[in-house]
């Protein structure tokens, strides 16, 4: 077994080896290069999704804005609080600080979960962006509370757009890549676009005196729509503040922030968040208004913008569904040694376009971004308390790496702890992470303290 | 036929009309909004604008190669 892991993890460290040493003084990145890069984030497929959500689920004008403004906030601060000043001091990969902490075991156990998730949420995408294409076939798009296809014309549409993803991803990621920048600030605009002509459908007039009144009333009135839970002010802030816990409290985005001259660069999210998590939900939002809150995506966006919309959808999922296929097949090539490029994509495509038919992946996306995080919020935990917790109490750092673990097994256990723990909690779904990553933490910090204690 | 030299050449072109396209992106919605444009000028304007946009800033996008 150890001897499998390690091969796996030394596949995996092939892989990563580009980037194996700190980052040096002179590759560092100016503010304007993060802020620039920050800006082009945040705008998805799934934007279409989430906002239109919260309206189904019946959240008020005043508890959207600000759930949205101060959930976004600390989403921002838990960049620059949490995850830049660690990056900053390693200038390593998440990858490769894992690997120090809970060795190289534990990291091929991370990259194959993290492999899983990314392609439930390609899959999204792809189902998000299906509902564009079924517009022009007439396929019924599925119901709330669909969870298997829901006609052959979905499976089809679903399953070829899937192809069609998998293929172009297979035959040039960066070309995709660079492509994604041309469309990005595109898409933004098209969010916009929708939203304001989409304004004088509900009644709101040219001068904008009776927007708060209709955005009361038409919008975001409180009622939610039948068989979905009604969420308030504490579930929109929490929701803003996860929605991205695995770059920032889980730490992956370590991997940008090594290239920040200071941890203050963190801050400089807002320049993403606050365009694609508040403007663009707020947008969708009256989008599906304006459909008489029906939650089809692609009927809202070309009800909204027209030919303009349905493509905006469509890139929106095709760009976004591209590094999403790619990193998972990155994730994947631990396991699969040897295979060619190409090979590997496939396969995480295949996969992905599988999950796309499912029209779940999408009618319960909300849940599966808190269950994303959640999954992987342990190890930015643990991560936390090795790198501040553990000197400050004149604790061992680093002992997998000192002793060459393949697995810091209190690591492992602390990470299958936390999920039993945050599953038992009495909480809802959107609340269990807060207590869990303090869980995480203190639960490492002990284990630490008394392994130190047995060794003594 | 543009040379890949005679592209690089008219990039500061090409990113005014590609922000222009972007612009008038944004212009449909809002003559929408005010009640100046209909529905159908509102959807072929902005589909026709967004057409601009990803030809121009296509373009723009072009880079020199590298050694």
């Amino acid at each position: 077994m150890a001897f499998t892991i390690s091969t796996l993890a030394g596949n995996l460290d092939k892989l990563y080896e580009f980037d194996r040493e700190p980052v040096s003084p002179d590759k560092f990145q100016s503010w304007s290069r993060f802020a620039g890069m920050f800006a082009g984030e945040h705008v998805a497929a799934t934007e279409f999704v989430i906002g239109a959500f919260f309206v189904l689920h019946g959240v008020t004008a005043r508890d959207l804005f600000f759930g949205l403004l101060f959930g976004n906030l600390l989403a921002v601060l838990s960049w620059a609080l949490v995850c830049a000043p660690i990056a900053v001091r390693t200038r390593l990969t998440l990858y490769w600080y894992v690997r120090r902490i809970a060795g190289p075991g534990l990291m091929v156990v991370y990259n194959i979960a993290n492999a899983i998730l990314y392609c439930i949420l390609a899959g999204a995408m792809i189902s998000v962006s299906a509902t564009a294409v079924g517009l022009a076939f007439k396929i019924k798009s599925p119901a709330l509370t669909d969870v298997f296809p829901s006609s052959l014309g979905w499976v089809l549409i679903a399953a070829s757009l899937g192809i069609l993803f998998t293929t172009l991803a297979v035959l040039g990621f960066e070309k995709l890549s660079r492509f994604a920048q041309v469309c990005s600030p595109w898409i933004f605009v098209i969010f916009v676009a929708g939203a304001l002509a989409t304004l004088p459908k509900l009644g709101v007039r040219p001068d904008f005196s009776n927007f708060m009144e209709i955005a009361r009333t038409k919008i975001w009135n409180g009622v939610a729509a039948a068989g979905q839970e009604r969420l308030g002010f504490w579930h929109i802030l929490f929701f803003a503040w996860f929605c991205n816990l695995a770059m920032h409290i889980g730490l992956s985005d370590m991997a940008v922030f090594r290239y920040a001259k200071r941890w203050t660069v963190g801050f400089l999210t807002a320049f993403g968040v606050y365009p694609g998590h508040m403007l663009a939900w707020i947008a969708s939002g009256i989008m599906v208004a304006g459909i008489g809150r029906e939650m089809n995506p692609g009927f809202m966006a070309y009800e909204a913008a027209g030919l303009a919309g349905v493509g905006g959808l469509l890139l929106a999922g095709w760009t976004t569904a591209n590094p999403t296929l790619y990193r998972a097949g990155l994730a994947l090539q631990s396991i699969t040694p040897n295979w060619p490029r190409w090979k590997i994509t496939a396969t995480a495509g295949a996969a992905t376009t599988v999950l796309a038919c499912f029209p779940i992946v999408f009618m319960k996306l909300l849940d599966y971004v808190a269950l994303y995080g959640l999954v992987l919020m342990p190890i930015g935990a643990i991560v936390f308390a090795e790198h501040w917790i553990l000197p400050r109490l004149g604790l061992e750092q680093y002992r997998a790496e000192n002793r060459g673990w393949i697995i810091n097994l209190p690591a492992l256990g602390v990470w299958v702890g936390t999920l039993i723990f945050v599953f038992l909690l009495p909480l809802h779904l959107y609340f269990k992470w807060l207590p869990g990553y303090v869980f995480a933490a203190a639960a490492y910090t002990a284990l630490a303290a008394l392994g130190r204690r047995t060794a003594c | 036929m543009l040379t890949r030299f005679g592209l690089l050449m008219r990039r500061p072109l090409f990113a005014v009309l590609a922000l222009l396209s972007l612009a008038l992106c944004l212009a449909f919605p809002v003559l929408r909004f005010l009640g100046r444009i209909s529905v159908e000028g509102f959807r072929s304007g902005l589909l026709a604008a967004s057409v601009a946009w990803f030809i121009f800033a296509s373009l723009w996008a072009v880079k020199p190669k590298k050694n």
